[in-house]
């Protein structure tokens, strides 16, 4: 199976909501995912991400909305008459039968003959390069190996649309983002629509064509991972993806005072008082005084091509700074140093 | 390490497998006189002649010749069998459905099947024989339904230890997924994963029905208990006979499920 046999899907919801009693887990999700595109919904548990994605899978009803896979409306379709591959967060192969099996199971369910399963098995199984675990039971495996299989299993069936539920949050550091560049591979290599669910922004940022950010029940924003980080449309979703620093100023009028620069406010309507710019560690450079400066150095730490600061301001502010080691490397602990920041606008929240 | 503290942890090391040998004699020991020397006692009484002189099988052909032996351990087993079919085809689904949908249902379940171990035998029989059309009553099929009954405490425990072990949602939603229907899911996963604990509840059920004896005289019903009561006033010997096979057979079936439950475990790969 490769790119060019198979016909990818387009996934639409308009307006789905879910109601859990009086709790709004999922509230109006509009969104399309093209095909063979990965889409990442993003946020903090209980931002109604999983349940997005069980609706889409069908094990979860939908209180209002429709869902559609290439323009079919899927709201009745049952769960089992889906044809989507989904990979669940916990373990979830069957524990009694071995890899090859656990990889048939879904042809089985097709009645699907047993020559056909057999070659589908097998490119499966190399596919997720597990050739020779095919008859290993699943507490043989790895967590890594295990959630392999059973992304190799949701592919068997060759869904319409592949269903990731934080598939890498039961691994550790190194194996999570090593079959996270695997899900990316196969997912290219197969031309699969998918939907992605995660915690993890790293993981988001990295694998996926788009990111949406979710905040209680809503999409805040979608948008590709470059303009998600450079241009976040609220504080939640500049919160949310990357480090940011919370520099605490007086906004008035539609600027603020940034270490003594008059910049814009991006989001200026009702701003005033009190606010937090948000800036990135980026941002800000810092630069030696010979004299006085605005902050002083806590500590330097050097992360390869670029270096970490931390600097305290003489208000008691705590800055985090990136900058490139090689621009870096005189600034020591305890020295007096001179912040600045390189925006044009910035976005404020309030204190 | 100094010699002296290799001295220390090799004293502490005999002090603790001392403690630990003492407390297995004193167990076998305790085993011995309570349980295998009474039946090695009755074993060695029941193989006696009548009147003390050697050792023969008369008192087990005795036994077999017995006008209902046959009869009445073939309907005991018959009905166990069938309980114990009934029980589990009645309480897998219900105890998959209560642990799938964490349903509110599920602590009224556990009374419901925790009452037969309440209530009163005599009130149980008489009470749920009313509740029986009549012409079950008028069989002794109806003892299937009883022995179900008093199964139902001990299926729910096992089937429910079972079930928590597993992760049943996931599987059930990754089996639905993948395009199976409900009795696919249910046959080809969930009975698989929780075959140790349908083979204990199914050997539990059996057991409990092979020597129920107060319903079945209560009703009336001949089954290998009650036949053994009255068979057991006639010889002594024989009697004897009878408890020592009544006992071997018990061994027996307890053996099996052992062997069957950890067989399941070993198939399933339970990580210890």
């Amino acid at each position: 199976m490769n790119k060019k046999d198979r016909v990818s899907s387009t996934l639409e919801l308009r307006g789905v909501s879910r109601n859990f009693g009086p709790v709004t887990a999922l509230d109006g999700l509009d969104l399309v995912v093209a095909p063979g595109e990965l889409v990442a919904l993003l946020g903090p548990s209980g931002c109604g991400k999983t349940t997005a994605l069980r609706i889409v899978a069908g094990l979860e009803v939908a209180t209002s909305g429709e869902l559609f896979v290439n323009g079919e409306r899927y709201n009745e379709v049952a769960a089992n008459a889906r044809d989507m591959g989904m990979v669940f967060q916990s373990y979830s192969l069957f524990p009694n039968l071995n890899v090859s099996e656990n990889i048939e199971y879904g042809l089985r369910a097709r009645k699907i003959g047993s020559a056909q399963r057999a070659k589908r098995v097998a490119e499966m199984l190399e596919l997720v390069a597990l050739e020779s675990k095919a008859k290993s039971f699943p507490h043989q495996l790895s967590g890594g190996q295990q959630q392999r299989v059973a992304l190799a299993r949701a592919l068997a069936i060759e869904p319409r649309v592949l269903l990731l539920d934080e598939p890498l949050s039961a691994l550790d550091a190194q194996v999570r983002s090593q079959i996270r560049d695997e899900i990316r591979r196969i997912q290219l290599e197969l031309g699969i629509t998918t939907l992605f669910v995660t915690h993890d922004q790293e993981e988001a940022l990295t694998i996926s064509d788009r990111v949406g950010v979710m905040s209680n029940g809503r999409l805040e924003q979608i948008d590709i991972p470059d303009v998600l980080y450079n241009n976040p449309v609220s504080t939640f979703v500049a919160n949310f993806v990357g480090t940011m620093n919370h520099i605490p100023t007086i906004a008035s009028g539609d600027t603020v005072d940034i270490f003594g620069k008059k910049i814009r406010v991006k989001n200026s309507k009702g701003v005033n008082g009190s606010v937090s710019a948000l800036v990135r560690p980026e941002s800000i450079e810092v630069t030696r005084t010979s004299g006085s400066g605005n902050a002083k150095i806590i500590t330097r730490s050097f992360l390869g091509a670029s270096s970490q600061i931390i600097c305290q301001t003489a208000e008691g502010a705590v800055i985090q700074a990136l900058m490139p080691s090689h621009e870096s490397g005189d600034l020591h602990p305890g020295e007096d140093v001179t912040l600045n920041v390189t925006l044009n606008e910035v976005l404020v929240s309030h204190v | 390490m100094g010699a002296e503290e290799h001295c220390k942890m090799a004293s502490n090391l005999r002090n603790s497998s001392l403690q630990k040998w003492s407390i297995i004699i004193f167990a076998s020991l305790l085993g011995f006189t309570l349980f295998i020397l009474p039946v090695i006692a009755s074993s060695i009484y029941s193989f006696q002649k009548p009147g003390g002189k050697g050792y023969s099988f008369i008192s087990y052909t005795w036994l077999l010749h017995q006008a209902g032996f046959f009869p009445s351990v073939g309907t005991s087993l018959k009905l166990a069998v069938l309980a114990g079919i009934l029980n589990i085809s009645l309480m897998v689904p219900t105890m998959v459905y209560l642990n799938f949908t964490g349903q509110k249902l599920k602590p009224l379940v556990d009374f419901i099947c925790i009452l037969p171990l309440v209530i009163p035998v005599v009130s149980l029989a008489i009470g749920a024989q009313n509740a029986m059309p009549s012409f079950l009553q008028n069989t002794q099929y109806e003892l299937v339904f009883f022995f179900v009954i008093i199964g139902l405490p001990f299926t729910y425990r096992t089937l429910d230890t079972a079930l928590q072990a597993i992760s049943l949602k996931t599987l059930v939603e990754a089996s639905r997924s993948l395009g199976a229907s409900w009795i696919r899911t249910i046959i080809r996963v969930i009975v698989p994963a929780i075959r140790g604990g349908i083979t204990g509840a199914l050997f539990l059920t059996f057991a409990l029905s092979i020597g129920e004896y107060t319903i079945t005289s209560l009703l009336h019903w001949e089954t290998f208990p009650t036949w053994t009561v009255v068979a057991s006033q006639q010889n002594i010997l024989g009697a004897i006979a009878l408890s020592v096979f009544s006992f071997v057979s018990a061994i027996a079936l307890l053996a099996t499920v052992a062997l069957f439950s950890k067989k399941g475990a070993r198939q399933v790969g339970v990580d210890q």
